[in-house]
């Protein structure tokens, strides 16, 4: 703060700093969360202050998903089409730089993997609750995955810093559930995404005004086809308890589970939310204004140059 | 927290994991139950009174069930694990590209299927050599080849025209297709699965074609079961196939095999169903209910491929135990293919087989018209009678039929009665061919092209003479190879034979068979070095390539050193005026080793023949005094292989 102070900052104009860099990056949305709700609804351990005792801000941005053509992609393939959270994270990495050499405040690339402590399953920090606190996202019957009205399903990445910056509020109207979706639960009795999640771990009702009651979500189930990294010690146990096969390390090297070592070596993280199905019949996800990647540079164009004037 | 502590050092039991798991699974972000939007709305106290419900974190749970972190996060990944499935995203692969996940088609990845033991054990058995199977495929011989994409080609491309004929009836390929589908549903749900042998014993009927490509179509194996066999065949047959199932009649003349499979169900362990054409019993399926079930079951049945084994057959019965033959479409249906331009068949040919389909001549005929899109004229059961009237009656152009059913026809003077005339092409096998008798045909009916082919359940069609052959080809020779195979002719060291010179036959080729299943004994020595297939014929090879198969190497007789095939004494005694059929087997002898005993039946209304004559003849006939038998056994009726061939092994020699 006096560091930022010093070089003559104002929180207003360091924000909009902030947000043209991320934006000039690739970033879809920008936002800055409310670090003291943030505090007060992540469970201890996970809040930011957890991470960077320090932290003033959290700043939250998205990057565009899929084209039309990768939604149309075989689910096999699509995660590698389809997941672009590496280019998230290369703009908040970027931004957090930028802070650091425009405003002289220590800030951090917040680390979106698990917590060694925590075990499988359990991140250091919620992208999720900060994109939401920061209002470029809102939390949809598919498994709590975030949307946005125009920008569709993003990826998040997050930056505290100890430059402080208004927060921004959650957004005022979630777009979950769209529309057709009402319509087809007041049909069938399920959304899209309920009804073609291979899972089966959606559920949910939507209330008389078309929205949300409740979202019933089977993490464990979804996990099992997006989180296939738990199946390596799975693996490794039935290798060597193998009695049908006359060499446990044959079943090591069957094909499938090949696969499993390419992608421990390659470490990539893919073997987390392979599954886009959900994502895939939401018609947010998939139509948004600017879920076209076209009207999407238009649109962010435009915003630089609102901005800039 | 736990940091590398051991489940020890956290203090954690059985007990524990079985006391908390379940809850500490639930409170955590497992089961997930948001009401509402309240983090949006930042509502404080929907999100508090939410908390647990939204799924709360180790630290949370520990407070609230009083453990230790450590332990609140060893007991739920510990529960985690024991409830995580592995490969559960195999499911994905179903998905995108415009197919999406239907609840009601998902076969759980627990249930979806697995070979069985006997399914692998078959499988295994067809074990190929690799540089000549890429030989076979670089060639184009072997391909993508199936009965079920065969009959999809035809369903799609001519749907109205005729598979079947059956009794003055036209089934469409259409048709045809429709029921091979419902009936493919209805074995599924019968329980037989991919890999499983079914045996099949039917009349040739078009029940059997579409229990055949049904069984096919499932992944599953056809074994077929010649239709006099009884008892003590049906139970080697379904035991030593392990077959799971069997499709028979309900009343054959004064037997039920419906009853006999019932029975066998106990001796036999692997065979759970009995399908009933006909009356059913009590325990068995019928077939008319399995043909109408619905076919959309099948929808999603992944295509059965063409290495995917198809047929077990068992040798003809001329050796004494019967062999299993273990075929896949690259073996059966490249060699039909391949055929199809050599036999100048097509599309608007109708075949008929006087063979029986539980044969592999008379499955050959039914391969053929699939390759090529002919319609397929359907004889149940032979007399000569029937063929007569079936030729007649539904025209067929094209004859699968051995020398012994032609030769009832003329004996029963059919030919000069019935109207042969819609036939162009006649294909002979399944046992020597009296060359007298295909020059007869020949000149019986001019516009036919009469043709031989030899073959074995081993290979298929191994050789044939083509339809534009000179008639002195056709008549005392096999003809040559099919594409695909190659023949040699080997003396008792293996050396190849001059042309002319006698020899065993030796076969190799994309048609053979890999090996016997089941059967280390026979396959051993059944194989000569290079993947030469001993057929344990007797061959000559002429200088342009034409074989004529001279007898069977185990029939030879060795009368005190002197070696000779009974085959040319057979046939010059089979052209006497009282004999109708003949054969000669070796006989003990405590001098010579062997003599020639002749075993013969005579022509209905003929006075018998004595030794002496029948000697007199073969001598008015300059045969060697040598090859002449020594005893004379009448017998009223000859044993008979489906296609009409004498089988040897069981003339007995009376005390």
């Amino acid at each position: 703060m006096a560091l930022h102070q010093s070089r003559g900052n104002d929180p207003a104009s360091a924000k909009l700093a902030i947000f043209e860099y991320c934006k000039k990056r690739g970033a879809l949305a920008v936002g800055v969360a409310d670090l003291d709700a943030l505090q007060r609804i992540a469970p201890p351990g996970h809040r930011p202050k957890d991470l960077m005792p320090r932290v003033k801000s959290v700043i939250s941005l998205g990057v565009g998903g899929q084209t039309q053509g990768t939604w149309q992609m075989p689910a096999k393939a699509m995660a590698y089409s389809g997941s672009t959270e590496v280019r998230a994270y290369k703009v908040a990495y970027g931004c957090s730089f930028f802070i650091e050499q425009r405003f002289g405040a220590p800030t951090i690339y917040v680390p979106p993997d698990i917590d060694p402590e925590g075990g499988p399953r359990v991140p250091f920090q919620s992208l999720k609750l900060h994109a939401e606190m920061a209002g470029i996202g809102a939390r949809s019957l598919a498994g709590d995955i975030l949307l946005h009205p125009e920008f569709g399903f993003m990826y998040y990445a997050s930056v505290f810093t100890e430059l402080e910056l208004e927060p921004d509020a959650p957004m005022l109207e979630n777009p979950c559930p769209a529309p057709s979706c009402v319509s087809m639960y007041r049909s069938i009795g399920r959304t899209p995404c309920m009804k073609f999640c291979p899972a089966q771990c959606l559920d949910g009702e939507i209330d008389a005004e078309g929205r949300q009651k409740v979202m019933r979500y089977d993490m464990a189930k979804c996990a099992e086809f997006t989180q296939e990294y738990e199946a390596v010690p799975k693996i490794l146990a039935e290798a060597v308890k193998d009695e049908v096969r006359s060499n446990g390390a044959e079943g090591l090297l069957d094909p499938d589970r090949k696969m499993l070592w390419y992608k421990v070596s390659a470490g990539s993280g893919a073997w987390f939310a392979q599954c886009f199905e959900c994502m895939r019949v939401c018609p947010v996800a998939t139509q948004a204004p600017q879920s076209d990647p076209i009207l999407r540079t238009s649109a962010s164009r435009e915003a630089a140059r609102k901005a800039e004037s | 927290m736990a940091r590398g502590l051991t489940r020890e050092q956290l203090g954690i039991t059985d007990a524990m994991i079985e006391t908390y798991g379940e809850a500490i699974f639930l409170m955590s972000h497992n089961r997930q139950t948001r009401e509402g939007d309240p983090i949006r709305a930042l509502n404080w106290t929907e999100i508090d009174r939410q908390r647990e419900a939204m799924g709360l974190a180790d630290g949370q749970i520990s407070e609230r069930l009083g453990l230790t972190h450590g332990q609140v996060m060893f007991i739920r990944n510990t529960e985690e694990s024991r409830r995580f499935r592995i490969g559960q995203q195999a499911y994905l692969m179903d998905l995108g590209g415009g197919k999406r996940f239907r609840p009601e088609r998902v076969v759980p990845l627990e249930q979806r299927f697995r070979y069985g033991e006997n399914a692998l054990a078959l499988r295994a058995a067809l074990r190929f050599d690799g540089v000549r199977a890429a030989e076979f495929i670089a060639r184009g011989w072997w391909s993508d080849d199936t009965l079920t994409k065969w009959l999809a080609r035809h369903e799609t491309q001519r749907p109205k025209a005729v598979a079947l004929v059956h009794a003055g009836i036209d089934i469409s390929w259409r048709q045809l297709a429709e029921r091979v589908a419902s009936f493919a549903a209805g074995l599924q749900s019968a329980g037989v699965a991919r890999g499983e042998v079914v045996a099949v014993q039917l009349p040739n009927l078009p029940e059997f074609v579409v229990a055949y490509l049904a069984i096919l179509r499932i992944g599953a194996v056809m074994t077929t079961i010649h239709m006099p066999y009884r008892g003590a065949e049906f139970e080697t047959l379904l035991r030593h196939s392990r077959a799971t199932a069997i499709i028979c009649l309900g009343q054959e003349k004064d037997w039920s095999p419906a009853a006999a499979a019932l029975t066998l169900r106990s001796a036999v362990p692997t065979l759970r169903t009995v399908i009933v054409l006909g009356d059913t019993p009590k325990g068995a399926l019928g077939y008319s209910a399995l043909q109408a079930a619905s076919a959309g079951d099948i929808c999603d049945l992944p295509q059965p491929a063409a290495g995917d084994p198809i047929l077990l057959l068992y040798t003809s019965g001329t050796t004494s135990a019967p062999k299993a033959v273990p075929h896949n479409s690259h073996t059966l249906l490249s060699n039909a293919r391949l055929g199809v331009p050599e036999h100048c068949v097509g599309p608007e040919d109708r075949i008929l087989s006087a063979a029986p389909f539980s044969h592999l001549f008379g499955l050959y005929a039914l391969h053929t018209s699939m390759a090529a899109g002919s319609a397929m004229v359907l004889l149940p059961v032979f007399t000569p009678t029937n063929l007569a009237q079936t030729i007649d009656q539904d025209k067929p152009t094209a004859l699968w039929t051995a020398p012994a059913h032609i030769a009832a026809c003329r004996s029963g003077g059919l030919f000069d009665n019935i109207d042969f005339s819609s036939l162009r092409l006649a294909i002979m096998s399944g046992s020597a061919c009296p060359p007298a008798l295909v020059r007869w045909l020949a000149t019986r009916l001019p516009a036919c092209a009469v043709t031989q082919l030899w073959g074995m359940t081993e290979s298929q069609a191994a050789l044939y003479t083509r339809p534009d052959d000179p008639i002195e080809v056709v008549a005392v020779s096999a003809g040559r190879p099919s594409p695909g195979a190659e023949v040699r002719v080997v003396a008792a060291n293996e050396a190849l034979c001059a042309p002319g010179d006698e020899g065993e036959l030796q076969v190799r080729g994309c048609l053979m068979f890999p090996g016997f299943f089941d059967n280390a004994v026979a396959n051993a020595a059944a194989f000569a070095p290079g993947g030469w297939y001993r057929t344990g014929d007797l061959a000559t090879i002429d200088a342009a390539g034409n074989v004529a198969i001279t007898g069977r190497e185990k029939d030879v007789i060795n009368r005190g050193g002197h070696k000779f095939n009974p085959r040319e004494v057979e046939d010059l005694l089979d052209s006497h005026p009282k004999v109708l059929q003949s054969a000669i087997v070796p006989m003990p002898d405590p001098i010579l080793g062997e003599k020639a005993c002749c075993f013969v039946t005579f022509r209905p209304g003929a006075d018998e023949a004595t030794l002496e004559e029948l000697v007199a003849y073969l001598a008015e006939h300059n045969m060697a005094k040598i090859k002449f038998p020594e005893r004379l056994v009448v017998v009223d009726e000859m044993p008979l292989t489906p296609t009409r061939k004498i089988i040897k092994s069981r003339l007995r020699l009376p005390d």
